[in-house]
């Protein structure tokens, strides 16, 4: 039967490609949103992990970073870096909210970076420099080709002018870019120029990153101090919970769609053999041979509907970026198991209904056509 | 003890629906079929032909009475049991062939092999001899739907035959054929009767097949009844020239004061389109 059913199956080649298709394009809907869930969300967590801090030190009361604003005196900034076990901090000055580049707003992260922070900069730079003095800025290569806006050209910060003195890479987000300026305009205009937002503070080697924190918070009045990993995932959190949701509901609806086409082709599949099934079982097949027949034909298109999801997923999420470069995708493995482990049993219980109908024979369908 | 009945049924009944919509397909049915022996099963449309064919081929459950397949009463049997016993006790012949689309002749043919004893290794050498004797050795590597119905036929025998069942059921096996073809396949079924032993039970409307077979059981109204003994009024169709047994014909018509026998609607309503050009009753009649 295993023999029959995978004969009658690749007998049609075109058949079985448009079936396989089908099931691809499902999959490949599926995937771009997750991929597009999945871009998005590491994207607005990206200044974060490119910093590789231990810990954030922030206002007391904040744990995030996404849509939310934190004030530290600059002298704690000395007080921390004093701290035993602390190698390194880094200062910045934060101000979440729009900036007007090209005539449009774009809501960006804006970062107040001190030449004594260098660190706190962008990470890779495409075109120009990467420290803004005072009147410069340094803005994301995308929203540049978006908007037209080269190096010399002039953006808006709330109500100052800044000329584009640098272009950088891995820092634009279709929720939130991040924007460099010089602490000395942020502070200028938050009045906040005896202020930081967040400290970055580098731990010696060995040392544990969460004591650190919890010595910072004991030691240094009015501050809360998160590890690296527990301030991204914070943030990571509240970025899902605002904006990504939707993504992320996007992304179920899309695959319950891919789930409906794999059942309908599976379905279909095999009702389309449901007389040739028939013909086997008066010859003396059984039941189980029946099932195994119906389930080894889902199972080979959803199999190969998923590589050829992957085939197309790789290229066109490679391609992508090239032609609309606002959008950030991100392609994991463990999105792959995923549909494949939604998608199989559906595929199988699928044909099982379809291969019930014929287990539980009509005999004359067999003597008439 | 062994007996030299191959199937016996005993007061078969089948009912379909229940209250008043019950319809009774099958009627307290008896017969026996012996090793070698070539049953026909005649009997106008909606008889039960088909009903009592599918239970004697465990593929339908009787609503009640017994069905002794080799000695085996079938009757109480499980779902898996009748797959086995129908794998290597019962060869299918059908009106519509129904070959597997996507296998060859081979292919076919060996196709219930998987489920013998032996395998479809041990079966080359059977369907090596089965391809000479049904003249397909030319064609064993064709797809069916390169056959033509004569060839697709003799693959369906074939197919029934690969794994040496003592019984072959065959429903209308001459309905697609034209005559020629349905003549040959005829044959074919009758020489295996004879030569391998095989019981042929066959459900037919082929008036002609009644020369060969060794008896003519007609079921109506879900009963049978042996009728070879009785009595043919023989006339020809005026349409198709086929000859019909006036006795049991159950297309007829009158025109201008005589009765005409057809052998089907079709030919009925060819006549009925053109009756003068069919009548001339000195070539239609036949003498008894």
């Amino acid at each position: 039967m295993l023999y029959w059913s995978l004969k009658t199956l690749f007998a049609e080649p075109a058949r079985l490609m448009v079936s396989a298709l089908a099931v691809a394009v499902s999959f490949i809907l599926v995937i771009f949103f997750s991929a597009v869930f999945e871009g998005e969300s590491e994207q607005m967590v990206v200044y974060l992990e490119e910093m590789e801090a231990d810990v954030w030190v922030m206002q007391k009361g904040v744990a995030n970073m996404h849509m939310t604003s934190s004030m530290v005196w600059d002298w704690k900034v000395d007080k921390i870096a004093q701290l035993p076990d602390v190698r390194e901090v880094s200062a910045i000055l934060y101000f979440n909210g729009p900036v007007k580049v090209g005539g449009k707003n774009w809501f960006s992260y804006v970062i107040g970076i001190s030449p004594e922070y260098r660190r706190a900069g962008p990470w890779d730079l495409a075109q120009g420099k990467a420290m803004p003095g005072p009147g410069e800025t340094v803005i994301p290569e995308v929203v540049s080709q978006l908007t037209g806006v080269q190096i010399g050209d002039e953006i808006t910060l709330i109500d100052r002018p800044l000329m584009v003195v640098g272009l950088s890479k891995e820092t634009f987000s279709m929720s939130s870019s991040v924007v460099f300026v010089s602490r000395e305009d942020l502070g200028d205009l938050l009045e906040g120029s005896d202020q930081y937002s967040y400290i970055m503070v580098y731990a010696e080697p060995g040392v544990n990153a969460k004591a650190l924190a919890e010595r910072i918070k004991q030691e240094i009045d009015k501050v809360n101090a998160l590890t690296s990993e527990a301030f991204i995932a914070s943030d990571r959190q509240l970025a899902v919970q605002m904006g990504a949701e939707i993504v992320r509901m996007m992304t179920i609806i899309g695959t319950l769609l891919a789930t409906l086409i794999v059942a309908f082709t599976a379905y279909s599949l095999i009702a389309r053999k449901k007389q040739e099934l028939a013909i086997a079982k008066a010859l003396g097949f059984g039941n189980g041979q029946i099932y195994l027949a119906a389930l080894s034909q889902s199972v080979v298109v959803t199999v190969l509907g998923l590589l050829f999801a992957l085939l197309i997923s790789f290229t066109l999420l490679a391609w992508l970026p090239t032609v609309v470069p606002q959008i950030n995708l991100a392609v994991r493995l463990h999105q792959f198991t995923f549909i494949a482990m939604v998608t199989l049993p559906v595929a199988m219980l699928a044909s099982l209904s379809a291969a019930r109908t014929v287990a539980r024979l009509d005999p004359m369908t067999v003597f008439h056509q | 003890m062994k007996t030299d009945v191959i199937l016996k049924a005993i007061n078969l009944n089948k009912y379909f629906g229940q209250g008043a919509a019950v319809v009774r397909a099958v009627e307290n049915v008896s017969l026996e079929i012996k090793h070698g022996e070539m049953v026909l099963i005649m009997g106008p449309s909606g008889s039960g032909k088909t009903t009592l064919l599918s239970m004697l081929g465990a593929l339908l459950s009787p609503t009640s009475g017994e069905i002794i397949i080799d000695d085996t009463d079938i009757s109480a049997m499980k779902e898996r049991a009748l797959a086995a016993l129908r794998a290597r006790k019962i060869g299918f012949v059908f009106q519509s062939f129904n070959l597997l689309e996507a296998l060859t002749v081979e292919e076919n043919i060996l196709f219930p092999a998987r489920l013998s004893i032996e395998g479809t290794q041990g079966a080359r050498g059977r369907l090596d001899e089965l391809l000479g004797r049904l003249g397909l050795i030319a064609r064993r590597k064709a797809l069916p739907n390169t056959l033509s119905g004569g060839e697709k036929q003799r693959v369906a025998i074939a197919r029934a035959l690969i794994n040496q069942p003592p019984i072959i059921l065959a429903d209308e096996p001459t309905g697609n054929l034209d005559s020629h073809k349905g003549q040959e396949v005829m044959m074919i079924l009758h020489d295996i009767a004879r030569d391998e032993g095989c019981a042929v039970l066959m459900v037919t409307h082929d008036p002609r097949v009644e020369e060969i077979a060794d008896r003519v059981l007609w079921l109506e109204d879900g009963a049978l009844r042996d009728r070879k003994s009785e009595q043919h009024s023989w006339v020809t169709d005026p349409v198709c020239g086929m000859r019909v047994d006036e006795w049991t014909a159950s297309v007829t018509t009158e025109y201008n004061d005589k009765k005409f026998v057809f052998c089907s609607a079709r030919c009925l309503s060819r006549f009925n389109a053109q009756p003068e050009h069919y009548i001339d009753e000195t070539k239609y009649r036949i003498p008894d």
